[in-house]
């Protein structure tokens, strides 16, 4: 995955989801501290200041320059978002990161939030406030936090469109929110190295297309695997494997399962001898023109004999 | 002429006699000893197949063992032809940071062994390590690595030193290939 932004509401466990985050993929937090300090090289302390208080300074330019720090906001990020790679998470925290990496094919976007009430008694107890007093700091957060995208990228943060998933922490721990996240995480990781190996050996990526199972085996055997809680993708890649004289794909091959655990791709026969020959032809063109890819054929026999073996039981 | 298989199973031919059995689970049990030797090492068999490969691999061992056994079931579906897998009977050794090893009686589709392994994992042992008394290459679905087995085997339908055909013939002391009677 290459980032992971956070927007989250004040008092919401946002900033601790994102510390756990951090400890549990052994990734740096970019922040609004972390941006400021690095992103808009030499500053004044005035013009921090000025950028840690107001949306709107953001939309000027930096010292001696055309470039607003707003554009030099959006390029430092989209450069993080760039050069991460699968493996090597980031965490962006704050600073419309949501936005900016809205077309990033890698990135999670997350929203974390809570109700009023809660994010209140959990800011008055953390410093020591009346509830009246952490209610108007919760108040100021959110005006100061929904202005900042408002200002910089006319987006409504309330917009759930803008996040891949929202996480309530009113009922929920921190390590029981950030499981929810670090389950995404990884699926997005898992599509995106396939993604990528995909891209890199020319063949076609289908991971976004919905399921629809060709037959009653296929979903049977899905229902095998999910039984074993063996995780599985349904034909996610198809392998060209032969082309005729103008490079036009004339014979492709689309295994039916992938198992992301195992690295290892399933297709299943359950048909006449004669289509069997032409799996086990494809499957021989795949291994020999994409070295390093493990293609199994479960055959109709392995197949029932797997039924039959549930059945008695293994 | 032994009764064990009663009159409703047949036996076309012994694949492994008690001899070969006894000198290959030797053998096994020497190169464990020597891979493990220092380690905590935990050695869990799978119910009930591997009940004699495991009793007799575990004597083979000269190392501080601890034993535990593992079982599965599958409870009915209706939505399904194959039911719910389910563990019947969990470990109850701690695992923790120890070397666990898996004893099978035999590996084909590798989907149980997966199964295993995930469960297995979620305990936090040091490392896993799988032994099978006998591997079906041809037929794993799976990548696990099969560190020890041993014998290989093709698709033959096999009962005795533990495995079974409707839970009969486990106590037969050699592997044999059957066949239904009519």
């Amino acid at each position: 995955m290459a980032i992971i932004t956070i927007s989250r509401q004040n008092g919401s466990l946002g900033d601790e989801i994102a510390q756990y985050l951090s400890d549990k993929l052994g990734c740096d937090i970019i922040d609004r501290e972390y941006a400021l300090s690095n992103f808009f090289g030499e500053q004044s302390s005035g013009s921090i200041e000025r950028l840690n208080e107001s949306a709107k300074f953001f939309l000027s330019s930096s010292s001696g320059s055309d470039i607003t720090y707003k554009d030099i906001l959006i390029k430092r990020i989209t450069e993080l978002a760039q050069d991460a790679t699968p493996g090597h998470d980031i965490i962006l925290v704050g600073l419309g990161g949501c936005v900016i990496c809205a077309n990033c094919p890698y990135a999670v976007n997350i929203r974390v939030c809570a109700s009023e009430d809660t994010r209140t008694n959990r800011i008055a107890r953390r410093f020591n406030l009346d509830y009246e007093s952490a209610r108007t700091s919760v108040e100021t957060a959110d005006r100061k936090h929904k202005r900042f995208v408002s200002v910089l990228f006319e987006k409504d943060l309330s917009n759930p469109e803008l996040f891949d998933i929202t996480l309530n922490t009113d009922n929920s721990s921190v390590e029981e929110a950030s499981a929810a996240a670090l389950a995404l995480i990884e699926a997005k990781n898992r599509r995106a190295k396939i993604a990528i190996e995909t891209k890199e050996v020319g063949a076609i990526d289908h991971q976004a297309e919905a399921i629809v199972f060709k037959n009653d085996t296929e979903a049977e055997f899905a229902h095998i695997l999910d039984m074993y809680e063996i995780e599985w993708l349904y034909e996610p890649k198809t392998f060209p494997i032969e082309y005729d004289a103008e490079g036009n794909i004339k014979m492709a091959f689309s295994p039916d399962f992938y198992l992301p655990k195992f690295d290892i791709y399933l297709e299943l026969t359950t048909m006449e001898q004669k289509y069997v020959t032409i799996k086990n032809k494809k499957v021989r063109k795949v291994r020999e023109m994409y070295p390093g890819t493990n293609v199994r054929i479960v055959y109709k026999k392995d197949f029932l004999s797997l039924v039959e073996r549930l059945k008695r039981f293994c | 002429m032994s009764h064990i298989l009663g009159n409703s199973i047949e036996i076309s031919r012994i694949v492994f006699d008690e001899e070969t059995i006894r000198k290959r689970v030797i053998e096994l049990g020497q190169m464990i000893t020597k891979d493990f030797y220092g380690q905590e090492v935990v050695l869990i068999g799978v119910l009930k197949g591997s009940l004699y490969f495991f009793s007799d691999l575990s004597r083979s061992i000269d190392l501080p063992l601890k034993l535990d056994t593992i079982g599965f079931g599958s409870i009915p579906d209706t939505t399904s032809r194959t039911g719910v897998v389910r563990i019947t009977k969990d470990i109850d050794v701690d695992i923790t940071g120890k070397s666990v090893i898996i004893v099978e009686d035999v590996i084909r589709t590798g989907l149980t062994t997966a199964y295993l392994i995930s469960n297995i994992e979620s305990k936090k042992p040091a490392s896993i390590s799988l032994c099978s008394m006998l591997l079906n290459p041809d037929r794993l679905l799976m990548t696990i690595p099969v560190k020890y087995y041993g014998f290989e085997i093709t698709d033959q339908w096999l009962i005795g030193y533990g495995m079974d055909l409707d839970e009969v013939g486990r106590n037969l002391p050699y592997i044999a290939e059957t066949s239904r009677k009519q």
